[in-house]
């Protein structure tokens, strides 16, 4: 980290901030709540469907701005009607997921740019919408965050014992009396929701990177189940926090500094894993 | 008469539009070893999903110690915490955090909501205890993804045995095993299955061990071709009729075993 780079008065000053502190309780949620859920995520191969939730997000957004209605109020059941519809094409059609995954989320953001160009008047602008506006979060924006981790975080933790059954092996997990399709479904609707939520702040493009990144360096170096979902969490808000202190210090664009610090952890814990584990075949 | 602790009637079950299990009926006592066996594609592994709820089933009923089976595979928790299945293999791609006492811990756990540290003392006391029933007391702290087609094995015994169960229901528990692993593996669910009461349903291609250890034989090509004693069930003339004509039966080669 470059704290040679800080300097503590200006720091402080930004720290002072509301706007700044906003965004930092934003990045703590977020980073937690992505840390949580990527964990489930990661391992039941979700995580290029988070990506593909984070794309389609945008033709939702471009969709609520044409019909000149709230953008946000349309993202979250476009988001949840789409990832409900996404995976059932998954389990029908016979093609590989991955490339489906891969049509559906390159047109819906070429949708998306088509539907927003005629929208000449939406003041966000694209950029904003990729790459996210964590200094512009609300306290109400927050407050739904806050909402969602606890919601996600409750039913999680409840059913945790189905949750990480399902992880391990479908079968296994219906002959311990799991409702699997119901689980699964439920699990998919909570990561659409919170996708569709933390767009504002982390933006289309980077969004899936606070599911995926810290969730896979915890992966790399976690013993046990308990710790790899704690590391998850406790990574993606440190790293969320600290980019986006780096950020306003350097001055630079805070959602990529925020991955950027994301890669930075994902890489140290690439040199202390252990290497024996990568043998298995 | 005894207890009935399976009980399958008329059973058919159909996948991506076929048949693949047909009319099948047949039950299991309290304490019995029945071996499944039959030709690849035959439909065991779809017959032991079905009775346990795993895939739907066309048509037919099932009862798991007298409890109907629900057409979505519902059964009372009660019931379920009795019944473990022991599936060929657990496919873990990559890594995966997961240590084999947690593991072992998830099969001890009941369904429904909890929070984490329900129990916590008296899930870790019957954890260890399991894991050493399975001479698996080294394994606790290793991740599941990095034990070998043995140690798993042992783990998901250990997953069965952590809490009392009447059935057990294992899909070619040998199979990634070799010969001597195999033996072993046998040998530890044999006492098992005496010292903890089991009733057993396996699906098997091991006719010798099949012979040496169960008590009774379901052969399955489809539809049940026969069942009985394994002396009657894989008599030469059946084994036949089950495999096909010109079946030549592979025998392990065990010192000290008479053959019938």
């Amino acid at each position: 980290m470059p704290d040679s780079a800080f300097d503590p008065a200006s720091l402080a000053q930004l720290l002072a901030l509301p706007f700044m502190q906003r965004a930092l309780l934003a990045g703590l949620l977020t980073g937690l709540l992505g840390g949580v859920l990527g964990s489930f995520a990661v391992l039941r191969q979700l995580s290029f469907f988070s990506d593909a939730l984070g794309h389609s997000a945008l033709l939702g957004i471009s969709l609520g701005v044409l019909l000149g209605l709230n953008p946000t109020l349309v993202l979250i059941p476009f988001a949840v009607l789409f990832a409900l519809g996404v995976n059932h094409l998954a389990g029908r059609s016979q093609l590989p997921t991955d490339a489906l995954l891969n049509i559906v989320y390159s047109s819906s953001l070429a949708l998306a740019v088509l539907l927003l160009s005629r929208v000449r008047s939406y003041k966000g602008g694209i950029q904003q919408l990729l790459f996210g506006d964590i200094l512009g979060v609300s306290w109400l924006d927050l407050a739904v965050i806050l909402l969602l981790l606890l919601g996600a975080g409750g039913y999680l933790l409840l059913t945790r014992r189905s949750q990480i059954l399902l992880t391990i092996d479908e079968p296994l997990a219906i002959s311990r009396g799991v409702a699997a399709g119901w689980h699964r479904l439920v699990f998919i609707v909570v990561l659409a929701v919170v996708v569709a939520i933390s767009i504002k702040a982390v933006g289309v493009l980077l969004i899936s990177a606070f599911v995926v990144i810290p969730a896979c360096a915890s992966r790399l170096v976690s013993r046990g189940f308990g710790t790899y979902v704690l590391v998850a969490a406790l990574l993606g808000a440190s790293c969320a926090v600290v980019g986006l202190l780096a950020s306003g210090a350097l001055d630079l664009p805070s959602g990529p500094s925020v991955v950027v610090v994301q890669l930075l952890g994902f890489l140290l814990a690439l040199l202390v894993a252990p290497r024996r584990r990568f043998a298995r075949p | 008469m005894a207890e009935m602790i399976l009980e399958v009637s008329h059973l058919t079950v159909c996948r991506e539009g076929s048949t693949v299990v047909d009319d099948v009926s047949f039950s299991l006592e309290a304490e019995s070893d029945t071996a499944l066996v039959g030709p690849n594609g035959a439909g065991k592994s779809t017959l032991v999903q079905a009775v346990l709820g795993i895939l739907p089933r066309r048509g037919g009923q099932v009862r798991l110690l007298g409890h109907p089976l629900g057409a979505r595979g519902q059964l009372p928790a009660a019931v379920r915490d009795q019944v473990a299945y022991l599936p060929q293999t657990i496919a873990l791609r990559g890594r995966f955090p997961l240590s084999v006492a947690e593991f072992v811990a998830l099969g001890w756990e009941r369904a429904g909501l909890a929070v984490p540290w329900r129990g916590r003392r008296v899930r870790r006391q019957a954890v260890a205890v399991a894991l050493e029933k399975v001479g698996g007391e080294d394994l606790a702290e290793r991740l599941v993804s990095d034990l070998s087609t043995g140690q798993l094995k042992r783990a998901l015994l250990a997953f069965c045995v952590v809490r009392p169960r009447r059935l057990l229901v294992l899909d070619e528990a040998q199979a990634g095993l070799d010969a001597q692993a195999a033996e072993q593996f046998h040998g530890l669910l044999f006492d098992l299955r005496r010292s903890e009461g089991w009733t057993i349903l396996q699906v098997s291609h091991d006719l010798e061990m099949v012979r040496r250890t169960c008590s009774g034989v379901l052969c399955l090509n489809r539809s049940l071709r026969c069942s009985g004693s394994p002396d009657h069930a894989l008599s030469p003339a059946q084994l036949e009729r089950l495999y096909g004509r010109g079946w030549v039966p592979y025998h392990h080669h065990h010192p000290g075993v008479s053959r019938s």
